[in-house]
């Protein structure tokens, strides 16, 4: 009986480890593109700024908009993370 | 009060141990309380911030415009009375060159008047002492012919005294007086 | 490995709080309701308090209210809805200063928690939004708006198999969900990096202090940085917001 019981709770505390480790996969699964879209949304909008300075006002704006889009799918990740993590 | 500030920092699971829902999900209350502050700073903000921060703005822009435009206006008009200055100026530069133009032809048109009257005056003074000349001339001619007539005869008769005897005398008397009878004749 | 033992506190302590007033009630205030009551108390005072005698020559409160209101009304309004949309000015402006503020509560010593790191917050205001690009979109453009979103002009037809479903779900589930977990997540990441960087530093007091210093530069820059976040966040809120309104008025642009 105490065994059964013992190996109740090493399934629950594996359960809750994997799921651990596949929330931290997720998230940072889910940081890798996005990382790489904001740095060619930033690089851009910087060659942009430095061939056209009068425009920066504008660019910097989109800029902006472009960043919070791509970041969107890092966020999803962020809080898929606690939401698998349970 | 310093139940509140402790149970500020002490988070609930401290006690209750931990929950089953997430940490993520939405609870109730906050969003109760969350949809009364918003609506409260919005309602109040439209009502007495927005409109008030509105208007200062374009009561200024209005202000700076009106003062731009008073600004060219009076810029204009001093230019329009800088021009009219000018004007008049030159005006005034005209006239006091036609004046002095004037006044001198007025001195000289006196003076060659002067100088007329005074070449007059001295040609009339000198002809009339031309005249006065020859009178004078004339009588002391007059006069000196007479007193050589007058000399000749007293000569005359003081050598004929001398020289001519009683007949002789009462000879030419006697001629004389027939010439002048004849004469009368 | 000194700071081997090292125990983060489960993710509960950092975001739920205990009620305090009207416990277990829909009414219940805690942490989180009673700073963003504290917040709105606040953008009122500042505002209404700043604006009750406008000066033709401001004072410096003055200034700053009417920057912030030139900020919202250039550089979001206007330049994002259009010229003309100056009745959006008001809405725009409360939500950025009411993000804003209650952003900032991460970094004010003593309190250190933003209350839109909670769902609850970025939850109502992003269907707050949600709401208002539709009921703008239908009564300025009618049914138009949808179908002129769900089946865009000069796509090919056959791809209307692809793109329809997917600006479907676009605008009625990634839209807003996007714009609540951005908000959520940048602040919620914040708190929990400061957190960490905090009670690193603590236990590196008690155990190696000369490490200490590191987790403290740290958490120095951090929190800098989570004032430029607070600022930004708010910015972006405010401006997707924009973004969706303009995209209901004109969804031809």
């Amino acid at each position: 009986m105490h065994d059964i019981l013992l190996a109740v709770q090493e399934a629950g505390e594996l359960k809750d480890g994997l799921s651990s480790i596949g929330a931290g996969i997720a998230y940072g699964a889910a940081a890798i593109g996005p990382g790489i879209g904001i740095g060619i949304v930033v690089g851009n909008a910087i060659t942009a700024m430095a061939r056209q300075p009068e425009m920066s006002g504008p660019i910097r704006t989109t800029m902006f908009l472009g960043i919070a889009f791509t970041e969107a799918l890092a966020l999803f990740g962020f809080v898929l993370f606690f939401l698998a993590k349970g | 009060m310093n139940v509140v500030f402790a149970a500020l920092l002490v988070s609930e699971n401290a006690n209750d141990g931990v929950k089953a829902s997430n940490p993520i999900l939405p609870e109730t209350t906050e969003i109760v309380w969350s949809v009364v502050a918003f609506v409260l700073v919005f309602a109040v903000l439209a009502w007495k911030a927005w409109p008030a921060i509105s208007k200062s703005l374009s009561d200024r822009e209005a202000k700076i415009r009106a003062d731009l435009d008073a600004a060219e206006g009076a810029r204009v008009e001093a230019e329009s009375s800088l021009e009219t200055y000018k004007q008049q100026l030159a005006d005034a530069r005209g006239d006091a060159g036609r004046i002095i133009d004037e006044a001198r032809q007025a001195a000289d048109d006196v003076r060659r008047e002067l100088i007329a009257r005074a070449e007059a005056d001295a040609a009339d003074l000198r002809t009339r002492a031309q005249e006065d000349i020859r009178q004078a001339t004339e009588r002391a001619m007059v006069d000196l012919q007479a007193r050589l007539a007058d000399l000749s005869i007293e000569l005359a008769q003081r050598i004929v005294e001398r020289n001519l005897d009683r007949d002789t005398q009462i000879a030419l008397i006697e001629s004389y007086i027939n010439e002048v009878a004849s004469t009368q004749k | 490995m000194l700071l081997a033992a090292f125990e983060f506190p489960h993710i509960d302590e950092l975001f739920r709080w205990k009620g305090l007033f009207f416990g277990d009630t829909a009414y219940e205030i805690n942490k989180t309701s009673l700073l963003v009551l504290i917040s709105s108390v606040m953008i009122l005072l500042i505002f209404v308090g700043g604006s009750r005698r406008m000066r033709l020559i401001p004072t410096k409160l003055q200034s700053i209210l009417e920057m912030t209101f030139e900020f919202i009304d250039h550089g979001i309004t206007r330049d994002v809805v259009g010229k003309d949309a100056g009745r959006f000015t008001p809405f725009l402006g409360s939500l950025f200063l009411f993000i804003l503020f209650l952003n900032f509560w991460e970094i004010v010593p003593f309190i250190q928690f933003p209350p839109t790191a909670r769902f609850a917050i970025p939850l109502y205001l992003a269907l707050q939004t949600y709401f208002i690009y539709w009921y703008l979109g239908f009564r300025h453009n009618g049914y138009r708006y949808l179908t002129g979103h769900l089946f865009p002009a000069g796509v090919p037809k056959a791809l209307y198999i692809l793109v329809t479903p997917i600006e479907l779900v676009q605008i009625v589930i990634v839209r807003p969900f996007s714009l609540a977990v951005r908000l959520l997540a940048n602040m919620m990441a914040g708190h929990i990096l400061l957190t960490a960087l905090a009670l690193l530093t603590a236990y590196a007091l008690e155990n190696a202090p000369i490490i200490a210093i590191g987790p403290f530069l740290l958490n120095v820059g951090v929190t800098g940085f989570e004032l430029l976040v607070g600022f930004l966040q708010a910015y972006i809120f405010t401006l997707l917001t924009a973004v969706y309104i303009a995209d209901s008025i004109h969804p031809d642009h």
